[in-house]
Protein backbone atom coordinates (compact mmCIF):
# COMPACT_ATOMS: atom_id res chain seq x y z
CA UNK A 1 0.00 0.00 0.00
CA UNK A 2 1.41 3.40 -0.85
CA UNK A 3 1.05 6.49 1.27
CA UNK A 4 -1.23 8.20 -1.26
CA UNK A 5 -4.50 7.82 0.68
CA UNK A 6 -4.90 10.49 3.34
CA UNK A 7 -7.46 9.35 5.80
CA UNK A 8 -7.15 10.48 9.40
CA UNK A 9 -7.11 13.86 11.11
CA UNK A 10 -4.86 14.30 14.15
CA UNK A 11 -7.92 14.36 16.41
CA UNK A 12 -9.14 11.05 14.97
CA UNK A 13 -5.70 9.52 15.46
CA UNK A 14 -5.32 10.71 19.05
CA UNK A 15 -8.73 9.40 20.12
CA UNK A 16 -8.50 6.05 18.36
CA UNK A 17 -9.01 3.10 20.73
CA UNK A 18 -8.35 0.25 18.32
CA UNK A 19 -6.34 0.49 15.14
CA UNK A 20 -8.04 -1.21 12.21
CA UNK A 21 -6.06 -4.11 10.81
CA UNK A 22 -5.31 -4.55 7.14
CA UNK A 23 -7.58 -6.39 4.72
CA UNK A 24 -5.46 -8.83 2.75
CA UNK A 25 -6.17 -8.78 -0.95
CA UNK A 26 -6.09 -12.33 -2.31
CA UNK A 27 -3.57 -12.03 -5.09
CA UNK A 28 -2.13 -15.54 -5.25
CA UNK A 29 -2.82 -16.91 -8.74
CA UNK A 30 -3.81 -13.52 -10.11
CA UNK A 31 -2.84 -12.69 -13.69
CA UNK A 32 -3.53 -9.00 -14.25
CA UNK A 33 -4.70 -7.63 -17.57
CA UNK A 34 -1.95 -5.27 -18.66
CA UNK A 35 -4.05 -3.41 -21.18
CA UNK A 36 -2.68 0.04 -20.38
CA UNK A 37 0.30 1.76 -18.80
CA UNK A 38 -1.84 2.56 -15.76
CA UNK A 39 -2.80 -1.12 -15.41
CA UNK A 40 0.86 -2.16 -15.60
CA UNK A 41 1.85 0.40 -12.94
CA UNK A 42 -1.00 -0.71 -10.70
CA UNK A 43 -0.07 -4.39 -11.09
CA UNK A 44 3.59 -3.67 -10.33
CA UNK A 45 2.58 -1.72 -7.22
CA UNK A 46 0.70 -4.83 -6.08
CA UNK A 47 3.68 -7.03 -7.04
CA UNK A 48 5.91 -4.82 -4.88
CA UNK A 49 3.59 -5.28 -1.90
CA UNK A 50 3.12 -9.02 -2.52
CA UNK A 51 5.04 -11.40 -0.22
CA UNK A 52 5.44 -14.16 -2.80
CA UNK A 53 7.21 -14.71 -6.09
CA UNK A 54 5.92 -13.27 -9.36
CA UNK A 55 6.41 -14.85 -12.77
CA UNK A 56 7.51 -12.15 -15.19
CA UNK A 57 7.36 -12.55 -18.96
CA UNK A 58 9.36 -10.02 -20.95
CA UNK A 59 8.45 -8.65 -24.34
CA UNK A 60 11.53 -10.55 -25.58
CA UNK A 61 9.78 -13.78 -24.60
CA UNK A 62 12.05 -14.53 -21.63
CA UNK A 63 10.13 -15.80 -18.59
CA UNK A 64 11.32 -16.13 -14.99
CA UNK A 65 10.07 -16.22 -11.40
CA UNK A 66 11.31 -13.48 -9.07
CA UNK A 67 10.62 -11.73 -5.77
CA UNK A 68 9.89 -8.07 -6.51
CA UNK A 69 11.04 -5.94 -3.57
CA UNK A 70 11.26 -2.44 -4.98
CA UNK A 71 9.72 -0.25 -7.65
CA UNK A 72 10.07 3.26 -8.94
CA UNK A 73 7.26 4.75 -10.98
CA UNK A 74 8.54 7.73 -12.94
CA UNK A 75 6.77 10.13 -15.32
CA UNK A 76 6.85 7.52 -18.11
CA UNK A 77 7.45 3.79 -18.46
CA UNK A 78 10.95 4.56 -19.71
CA UNK A 79 11.73 6.17 -16.32
CA UNK A 80 10.17 3.37 -14.28
CA UNK A 81 11.78 0.19 -12.97
CA UNK A 82 11.44 -2.71 -10.58
CA UNK A 83 14.11 -4.44 -8.51
CA UNK A 84 13.91 -8.12 -7.71
CA UNK A 85 15.75 -11.19 -6.47
CA UNK A 86 16.03 -14.34 -8.55
CA UNK A 87 16.16 -17.65 -6.66
CA UNK A 88 19.73 -19.00 -6.59
CA UNK A 89 21.19 -15.83 -8.10
CA UNK A 90 23.21 -13.46 -5.94
CA UNK A 91 22.62 -9.74 -6.08
CA UNK A 92 19.77 -7.43 -6.96
CA UNK A 93 18.31 -7.40 -10.47
CA UNK A 94 16.69 -4.40 -12.17
CA UNK A 95 14.20 -4.20 -15.00
CA UNK A 96 12.40 -1.38 -16.83
CA UNK A 97 8.59 -1.35 -16.77
CA UNK A 98 8.63 -1.04 -20.56
CA UNK A 99 10.24 -4.49 -20.95
CA UNK A 100 7.42 -6.30 -19.15
CA UNK A 101 4.73 -8.14 -21.15
CA UNK A 102 2.99 -10.27 -18.52
CA UNK A 103 2.84 -10.75 -14.76
CA UNK A 104 1.56 -13.80 -12.88
CA UNK A 105 1.28 -13.96 -9.09
CA UNK A 106 2.41 -17.59 -9.05
CA UNK A 107 4.31 -17.81 -5.76
CA UNK A 108 2.69 -18.61 -2.42
CA UNK A 109 1.64 -15.46 -0.58
CA UNK A 110 3.70 -15.78 2.60
CA UNK A 111 1.65 -13.11 4.40
CA UNK A 112 -1.68 -14.85 3.82
CA UNK A 113 -3.16 -18.09 4.97
CA UNK A 114 -1.70 -18.06 8.47
CA UNK A 115 -5.26 -18.38 9.78
CA UNK A 116 -4.43 -16.88 13.13
CA UNK A 117 -7.87 -17.33 14.62
CA UNK A 118 -7.87 -20.98 13.49
CA UNK A 119 -4.54 -21.48 15.20
CA UNK A 120 -5.80 -19.92 18.43
CA UNK A 121 -8.80 -22.26 18.37
CA UNK A 122 -6.56 -25.27 17.68
CA UNK A 123 -4.18 -24.15 20.43
CA UNK A 124 -6.96 -23.93 23.00
CA UNK A 125 -8.27 -27.36 22.01
CA UNK A 126 -4.81 -28.96 22.21
CA UNK A 127 -4.16 -27.23 25.52
CA UNK A 128 -7.48 -28.45 26.92
CA UNK A 129 -6.57 -31.96 25.80
CA UNK A 130 -3.43 -31.77 27.93
CA UNK A 131 -0.91 -31.45 25.11
CA UNK A 132 2.46 -29.90 25.97
CA UNK A 133 4.96 -27.81 24.01
CA UNK A 134 2.40 -26.51 21.55
CA UNK A 135 3.86 -24.09 19.05
CA UNK A 136 3.50 -22.37 15.73
CA UNK A 137 6.87 -22.93 14.14
CA UNK A 138 8.64 -21.02 11.42
CA UNK A 139 8.57 -22.80 8.07
CA UNK A 140 11.61 -24.87 7.15
CA UNK A 141 13.56 -23.15 4.39
CA UNK A 142 16.57 -25.43 3.88
CA UNK B 1 17.38 5.42 33.49
CA UNK B 2 19.76 2.46 33.28
CA UNK B 3 21.93 3.60 30.40
CA UNK B 4 25.67 3.84 31.29
CA UNK B 5 27.17 7.32 31.47
CA UNK B 6 29.69 6.59 28.69
CA UNK B 7 26.84 5.76 26.30
CA UNK B 8 24.85 8.82 27.36
CA UNK B 9 27.93 10.99 26.87
CA UNK B 10 28.53 9.56 23.38
CA UNK B 11 24.91 10.18 22.37
CA UNK B 12 24.79 13.63 23.99
CA UNK B 13 28.00 14.70 22.19
CA UNK B 14 26.63 13.40 18.92
CA UNK B 15 23.30 15.25 19.29
CA UNK B 16 24.95 18.50 20.40
CA UNK B 17 27.46 18.24 17.53
CA UNK B 18 24.68 17.81 14.97
CA UNK B 19 22.78 20.70 16.50
CA UNK B 20 25.80 23.01 16.42
CA UNK B 21 26.33 22.13 12.75
CA UNK B 22 22.71 23.06 12.09
CA UNK B 23 21.70 19.56 10.93
CA UNK B 24 17.93 19.28 11.10
CA UNK B 25 17.62 15.68 9.94
CA UNK B 26 20.10 13.14 11.22
CA UNK B 27 19.98 9.51 12.34
CA UNK B 28 20.55 8.36 15.89
CA UNK B 29 20.29 4.57 15.69
CA UNK B 30 20.75 2.36 12.64
CA UNK B 31 18.26 -0.50 12.49
CA UNK B 32 20.49 -3.07 10.84
CA UNK B 33 18.62 -6.15 9.65
CA UNK B 34 21.23 -8.67 8.51
CA UNK B 35 18.60 -11.30 7.64
CA UNK B 36 14.85 -11.89 7.81
CA UNK B 37 14.98 -15.57 8.70
CA UNK B 38 13.52 -16.33 12.12
CA UNK B 39 12.97 -19.37 14.33
CA UNK B 40 9.66 -18.05 15.64
CA UNK B 41 6.36 -17.28 13.91
CA UNK B 42 4.90 -14.55 16.13
CA UNK B 43 1.32 -13.40 15.69
CA UNK B 44 2.06 -9.69 15.74
CA UNK B 45 5.15 -9.69 13.53
CA UNK B 46 5.07 -8.67 9.89
CA UNK B 47 8.82 -8.81 9.30
CA UNK B 48 9.54 -12.36 8.22
CA UNK B 49 6.91 -13.35 5.65
CA UNK B 50 9.09 -13.93 2.59
CA UNK B 51 9.77 -16.81 0.17
CA UNK B 52 12.56 -19.19 1.28
CA UNK B 53 15.09 -17.90 -1.25
CA UNK B 54 14.71 -14.41 0.26
CA UNK B 55 14.92 -15.71 3.84
CA UNK B 56 18.20 -17.42 2.96
CA UNK B 57 19.80 -14.13 1.93
CA UNK B 58 21.99 -12.28 4.42
CA UNK B 59 24.06 -9.16 4.65
CA UNK B 60 27.79 -9.80 4.84
CA UNK B 61 29.76 -8.26 7.71
CA UNK B 62 31.35 -5.90 5.19
CA UNK B 63 27.91 -4.71 4.03
CA UNK B 64 26.91 -4.17 7.66
CA UNK B 65 30.03 -2.12 8.42
CA UNK B 66 29.60 -0.04 5.27
CA UNK B 67 25.99 0.78 6.20
CA UNK B 68 27.00 1.80 9.72
CA UNK B 69 29.82 4.02 8.43
CA UNK B 70 27.49 5.52 5.83
CA UNK B 71 24.87 6.50 8.40
CA UNK B 72 27.52 7.65 10.89
CA UNK B 73 25.37 6.74 13.90
CA UNK B 74 26.61 6.20 17.47
CA UNK B 75 24.19 3.31 18.08
CA UNK B 76 23.18 0.23 16.09
CA UNK B 77 20.19 -1.99 16.74
CA UNK B 78 20.39 -5.42 15.11
CA UNK B 79 16.90 -6.87 14.75
CA UNK B 80 15.70 -9.14 11.93
CA UNK B 81 14.72 -11.96 11.66
CA UNK B 82 16.70 -13.63 14.37
CA UNK B 83 20.28 -12.32 14.29
CA UNK B 84 21.66 -15.39 16.08
CA UNK B 85 20.73 -17.45 12.99
CA UNK B 86 23.26 -15.42 10.98
CA UNK B 87 26.39 -17.60 10.72
CA UNK B 88 28.66 -14.53 10.87
CA UNK B 89 26.85 -12.58 13.58
CA UNK B 90 29.84 -12.76 15.96
CA UNK B 91 32.04 -11.19 13.29
CA UNK B 92 29.45 -8.46 12.72
CA UNK B 93 29.22 -7.70 16.44
CA UNK B 94 33.00 -7.70 16.93
CA UNK B 95 33.45 -5.37 13.96
CA UNK B 96 30.92 -2.92 15.34
CA UNK B 97 32.40 -3.06 18.83
CA UNK B 98 35.82 -2.32 17.28
CA UNK B 99 34.20 0.75 15.70
CA UNK B 100 32.96 1.76 19.17
CA UNK B 101 29.30 1.58 18.23
CA UNK B 102 26.78 0.85 20.97
CA UNK B 103 24.98 -2.26 19.76
CA UNK B 104 21.60 -3.65 20.76
CA UNK B 105 21.49 -7.23 19.48
CA UNK B 106 17.76 -8.02 19.41
CA UNK B 107 17.18 -11.72 19.91
CA UNK B 108 14.37 -14.04 20.93
CA UNK B 109 17.13 -15.82 22.89
CA UNK B 110 16.10 -19.32 21.84
CA UNK B 111 19.74 -19.79 20.81
CA UNK B 112 21.32 -17.40 23.30
CA UNK B 113 22.42 -19.84 26.00
CA UNK B 114 23.96 -22.14 23.39
CA UNK B 115 25.87 -19.36 21.62
CA UNK B 116 26.70 -16.92 24.41
CA UNK B 117 30.26 -18.27 24.79
CA UNK B 118 31.06 -16.98 21.28
CA UNK B 119 30.57 -13.35 22.40
CA UNK B 120 32.76 -11.18 24.60
CA UNK B 121 31.21 -8.84 27.19
CA UNK B 122 31.65 -5.19 26.34
CA UNK B 123 30.09 -1.89 27.34
CA UNK B 124 29.26 -1.55 23.63
CA UNK B 125 27.22 -4.77 23.43
CA UNK B 126 23.73 -5.27 24.85
CA UNK B 127 21.54 -8.30 24.30
CA UNK B 128 18.03 -6.95 23.83
CA UNK B 129 15.92 -10.02 24.51
CA UNK B 130 12.39 -10.26 23.13
CA UNK B 131 10.21 -11.06 26.13
CA UNK B 132 6.57 -10.00 25.92
CA UNK B 133 5.70 -10.36 29.59
CA UNK B 134 5.19 -13.23 31.98
CA UNK B 135 5.60 -16.86 30.88
CA UNK B 136 2.12 -17.58 29.53
CA UNK B 137 1.77 -14.16 27.95
CA UNK B 138 5.11 -14.36 26.22
CA UNK B 139 4.59 -17.92 24.99
CA UNK B 140 1.23 -16.98 23.58
CA UNK B 141 2.57 -13.84 21.89
CA UNK B 142 5.40 -15.77 20.24
CA UNK B 143 3.12 -18.76 19.60
CA UNK B 144 5.42 -21.26 21.26
CA UNK B 145 5.24 -22.90 24.64
CA UNK B 146 8.62 -23.02 26.31
CA UNK B 147 9.80 -19.85 24.56
CA UNK B 148 9.81 -17.89 27.81
CA UNK B 149 11.84 -20.47 29.71
CA UNK B 150 14.48 -20.61 26.97
CA UNK B 151 14.69 -16.83 26.80
CA UNK B 152 15.00 -16.46 30.57
CA UNK B 153 17.71 -19.14 30.68
CA UNK B 154 19.56 -17.15 28.03
CA UNK B 155 19.11 -13.90 29.97
CA UNK B 156 20.38 -15.45 33.20
CA UNK B 157 23.43 -16.91 31.47
CA UNK B 158 24.21 -13.60 29.77
CA UNK B 159 23.84 -11.67 33.04
CA UNK B 160 26.04 -14.23 34.81
CA UNK B 161 28.76 -13.76 32.19
CA UNK B 162 28.71 -9.98 32.61
CA UNK B 163 26.81 -8.94 29.50
CA UNK B 164 24.48 -6.00 29.36
CA UNK B 165 20.92 -7.37 28.97
CA UNK B 166 17.66 -5.52 28.39
CA UNK B 167 14.39 -7.46 28.04
CA UNK B 168 12.41 -5.94 25.18
CA UNK B 169 8.63 -6.18 25.42
CA UNK B 170 5.96 -5.36 22.86
CA UNK B 171 2.39 -4.99 24.09
CA UNK B 172 -0.82 -5.51 22.14
CA UNK B 173 -4.49 -5.03 22.86
CA UNK B 174 -5.51 -7.21 25.78
CA UNK B 175 -2.29 -6.72 27.75
CA UNK B 176 -2.83 -6.82 31.50
CA UNK B 177 -0.81 -3.98 33.10
CA UNK B 178 -0.68 -5.78 36.45
CA UNK B 179 1.00 -8.72 34.78
CA UNK B 180 3.45 -6.38 33.03
CA UNK B 181 4.40 -4.84 36.38
CA UNK B 182 5.01 -8.32 37.81
CA UNK B 183 7.15 -9.00 34.75
CA UNK B 184 9.25 -5.91 35.58
CA UNK B 185 9.76 -7.23 39.13
CA UNK B 186 10.84 -10.62 37.83
CA UNK B 187 13.27 -9.19 35.28
CA UNK B 188 14.90 -6.72 37.68
CA UNK B 189 15.32 -9.56 40.20
CA UNK B 190 17.31 -11.49 37.58
CA UNK B 191 19.68 -8.54 37.31
CA UNK B 192 18.98 -7.09 33.88
CA UNK B 193 20.24 -3.59 33.16
CA UNK B 194 16.82 -2.14 32.36
CA UNK B 195 13.56 -2.70 30.52
CA UNK B 196 12.68 -1.73 26.94
CA UNK B 197 8.98 -1.33 26.05
CA UNK B 198 6.90 -0.69 22.99
CA UNK B 199 3.29 -0.79 21.87
CA UNK B 200 2.77 -3.13 18.92
CA UNK B 201 2.72 -1.65 15.44
CA UNK B 202 -0.05 -2.65 13.02
CA UNK B 203 2.09 -4.46 10.45
CA UNK B 204 -0.21 -5.15 7.52
CA UNK B 205 1.60 -8.47 6.95
CA UNK B 206 1.18 -9.73 10.54
CA UNK B 207 -0.96 -12.88 10.98
CA UNK B 208 -3.20 -11.28 13.62
CA UNK B 209 -4.82 -8.05 12.42
CA UNK B 210 -7.26 -7.65 15.32
CA UNK B 211 -5.12 -6.70 18.30
CA UNK B 212 -3.49 -3.41 17.47
CA UNK B 213 -4.17 -0.62 19.95
CA UNK B 214 -5.04 2.89 18.87
CA UNK B 215 -3.23 5.83 20.45
CA UNK B 216 -5.84 6.50 23.14
CA UNK B 217 -5.66 2.92 24.37
CA UNK B 218 -1.85 2.87 24.22
CA UNK B 219 -1.65 5.93 26.47
CA UNK B 220 -4.15 4.41 28.92
CA UNK B 221 -2.24 1.13 29.08
CA UNK B 222 1.17 2.75 29.53
CA UNK B 223 -0.18 5.19 32.12
CA UNK B 224 -1.39 2.20 34.11
CA UNK B 225 1.91 0.37 33.68
CA UNK B 226 4.37 3.21 34.20
CA UNK B 227 2.72 5.35 36.89
CA UNK B 228 3.52 4.60 40.54
CA UNK B 229 6.81 2.96 39.61
CA UNK B 230 8.88 0.91 41.97
CA UNK B 231 12.34 2.25 42.72
CA UNK B 232 13.89 -1.06 41.62
CA UNK B 233 12.63 -0.63 38.07
CA UNK B 234 15.08 0.67 35.49
CA UNK B 235 14.35 1.48 31.87
CA UNK B 236 16.86 1.48 29.07
CA UNK B 237 14.93 4.17 27.23
CA UNK B 238 14.60 7.92 27.23
CA UNK B 239 12.38 9.04 30.17
CA UNK B 240 10.83 11.57 27.79
CA UNK B 241 9.80 8.79 25.42
CA UNK B 242 8.17 6.93 28.32
CA UNK B 243 6.28 10.14 29.16
CA UNK B 244 5.17 10.22 25.52
CA UNK B 245 3.78 6.69 25.86
CA UNK B 246 1.96 7.75 29.05
CA UNK B 247 0.41 10.73 27.27
CA UNK B 248 2.38 13.41 29.15
CA UNK B 249 4.25 14.61 26.06
CA UNK B 250 3.60 14.80 22.38
CA UNK B 251 6.12 14.29 19.62
CA UNK B 252 5.84 14.06 15.88
CA UNK B 253 7.45 11.08 14.22
CA UNK B 254 11.11 11.42 13.22
CA UNK B 255 11.40 8.49 10.79
CA UNK B 256 14.97 9.36 9.78
CA UNK B 257 16.02 9.09 13.44
CA UNK B 258 16.27 5.32 13.23
CA UNK B 259 16.73 4.38 9.57
CA UNK B 260 16.65 0.77 8.48
CA UNK B 261 19.10 -1.14 6.26
CA UNK B 262 18.61 -4.71 5.06
CA UNK B 263 19.23 -7.04 2.11
CA UNK B 264 16.83 -4.83 0.12
CA UNK B 265 18.75 -1.59 0.78
CA UNK B 266 17.82 1.55 2.77
CA UNK B 267 14.14 1.30 3.59
CA UNK B 268 11.75 4.19 2.87
CA UNK B 269 10.56 5.77 5.08
CA UNK B 270 11.26 3.84 8.30
CA UNK B 271 11.83 0.51 9.99
CA UNK B 272 8.11 -0.33 10.02
CA UNK B 273 6.78 0.87 6.68
CA UNK B 274 8.01 -0.43 3.32
CA UNK B 275 7.50 2.16 0.65
CA UNK B 276 10.60 1.34 -1.38
CA UNK B 277 14.37 1.19 -1.03
CA UNK B 278 17.40 3.25 -1.97
CA UNK B 279 20.97 2.19 -2.65
CA UNK B 280 22.56 4.82 -0.40
CA UNK B 281 21.76 6.52 2.88
CA UNK B 282 22.19 9.92 1.21
CA UNK B 283 19.60 8.97 -1.39
CA UNK B 284 17.24 7.84 1.38
CA UNK B 285 17.55 11.19 3.15
CA UNK B 286 17.24 13.26 -0.03
CA UNK B 287 14.56 11.41 -2.01
CA UNK B 288 12.10 10.26 0.67
CA UNK B 289 8.99 12.43 0.73
CA UNK B 290 8.98 12.72 4.52
CA UNK B 291 5.82 14.82 4.68
CA UNK B 292 3.83 11.83 3.41
CA UNK B 293 4.35 10.10 6.77
CA UNK B 294 3.58 10.64 10.43
CA UNK B 295 0.40 11.80 12.14
CA UNK B 296 0.24 15.28 10.52
CA UNK B 297 0.20 13.64 7.08
CA UNK B 298 -3.01 11.75 7.86
CA UNK B 299 -1.37 8.60 6.48
CA UNK B 300 -3.46 5.72 7.87
CA UNK B 301 -0.36 3.52 8.05
CA UNK B 302 1.05 5.92 10.65
CA UNK B 303 -2.19 6.29 12.60
CA UNK B 304 -1.56 3.91 15.50
CA UNK B 305 2.21 4.17 15.58
CA UNK B 306 3.83 5.21 18.87
CA UNK B 307 6.85 2.98 18.37
CA UNK B 308 10.35 3.93 19.47
CA UNK B 309 11.80 3.85 15.95
CA UNK B 310 9.75 6.97 15.17
CA UNK B 311 9.25 8.60 18.54
CA UNK B 312 12.25 7.87 20.76
CA UNK B 313 14.65 9.79 18.53
CA UNK B 314 12.80 13.12 19.02
CA UNK B 315 12.70 12.43 22.77
CA UNK B 316 16.46 11.83 22.87
CA UNK B 317 17.10 14.84 20.62
CA UNK B 318 15.04 17.02 22.96
CA UNK B 319 16.71 15.55 26.04
CA UNK B 320 20.22 16.28 24.85
CA UNK B 321 19.41 19.20 22.58
CA UNK B 322 17.91 21.73 25.02
CA UNK B 323 18.22 22.64 28.69
CA UNK B 324 14.48 22.25 29.13
CA UNK B 325 14.64 18.77 27.63
CA UNK B 326 17.68 17.88 29.71
CA UNK B 327 15.99 18.98 32.94
CA UNK B 328 12.90 16.98 31.95
CA UNK B 329 15.07 13.94 31.32
CA UNK B 330 16.82 14.21 34.68
CA UNK B 331 13.51 14.70 36.51
CA UNK B 332 12.01 11.76 34.61
CA UNK B 333 14.90 9.53 35.64
CA UNK B 334 14.12 9.92 39.33
CA UNK B 335 10.36 10.47 39.18
CA UNK B 336 8.18 7.58 40.41
CA UNK B 337 5.16 9.19 38.66
CA UNK B 338 2.79 8.95 41.63
CA UNK B 339 -0.72 9.04 40.23
CA UNK B 340 -3.80 8.05 42.24
CA UNK B 341 -6.03 7.93 39.18
CA UNK B 342 -3.62 5.57 37.43
CA UNK B 343 -3.47 3.40 40.55
CA UNK B 344 -7.25 3.18 40.62
CA UNK B 345 -7.26 2.33 36.93
CA UNK B 346 -4.66 -0.37 37.56
CA UNK B 347 -6.61 -1.89 40.44
CA UNK B 348 -9.84 -1.89 38.47
CA UNK B 349 -8.33 -3.04 35.19
CA UNK B 350 -10.60 -5.48 33.40
CA UNK B 351 -9.30 -7.81 30.76
CA UNK B 352 -11.32 -8.40 27.64
CA UNK B 353 -13.81 -11.24 27.57
CA UNK B 354 -12.61 -12.83 24.35
CA UNK B 355 -9.14 -14.33 24.46
CA UNK B 356 -6.74 -11.49 23.80
CA UNK B 357 -3.40 -12.00 22.09
CA UNK B 358 -1.24 -12.11 25.17
CA UNK B 359 -3.56 -13.97 27.48
CA UNK B 360 -3.68 -17.72 27.64
CA UNK B 361 -5.52 -18.14 30.89
CA UNK B 362 -9.23 -17.43 31.03
CA UNK B 363 -9.75 -13.71 31.69
CA UNK B 364 -11.76 -14.45 34.84
CA UNK B 365 -8.69 -15.87 36.58
CA UNK B 366 -6.61 -12.81 35.85
CA UNK B 367 -9.44 -10.56 36.97
CA UNK B 368 -9.49 -12.17 40.38
CA UNK B 369 -5.79 -11.40 40.76
CA UNK B 370 -6.42 -7.78 39.79
CA UNK B 371 -9.17 -7.39 42.37
CA UNK B 372 -7.01 -8.77 45.14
Amino acid sequence: MSAETLKYTREQVETMEVAPGAEHEKLEGWVPELASEAALCDALEKAFDYRGDITITLKSGERFEAFVFNRHTGPSLADSWVQYFLPNVEGKQKLGYSQIARLEFTGKDRAAGKHWEDWVKAYNERKAAGEKNIGLHAEEID
Amino acid sequence: MAIPISQMWTVASYVVGKRLKGNKRYPLVLMLEPLFRCNLACAGCGKVQYPPHVLKRMLTPEECFAAVEEAGVPMVSIPGGEPLLHPRIVEIVEGLVARKKYIYLCTNALELKRRIHEFTPSKYLTFSVHLDGEREHHDYAVCREGGYDLAVEGIKEAVKRGFRVTPNSTFFDGTDPNSVRRHFDQMMAIGVEGMVLSPGYSYDKAPDQNRFMGRARVRKLFRAILSNRKKEWKFNMSPLFLEFLMGDRNYDCVPWGMPSYSIFGWQKPCYLLQDGYTETFKELMETTEWDKYGVPSGNPQCANCMVSCGYEAPAVMEGFGSWKGFVGMVKGTFNMYKDDHALKMLNEWKNEEEGPLVQITKPAAALEETKA
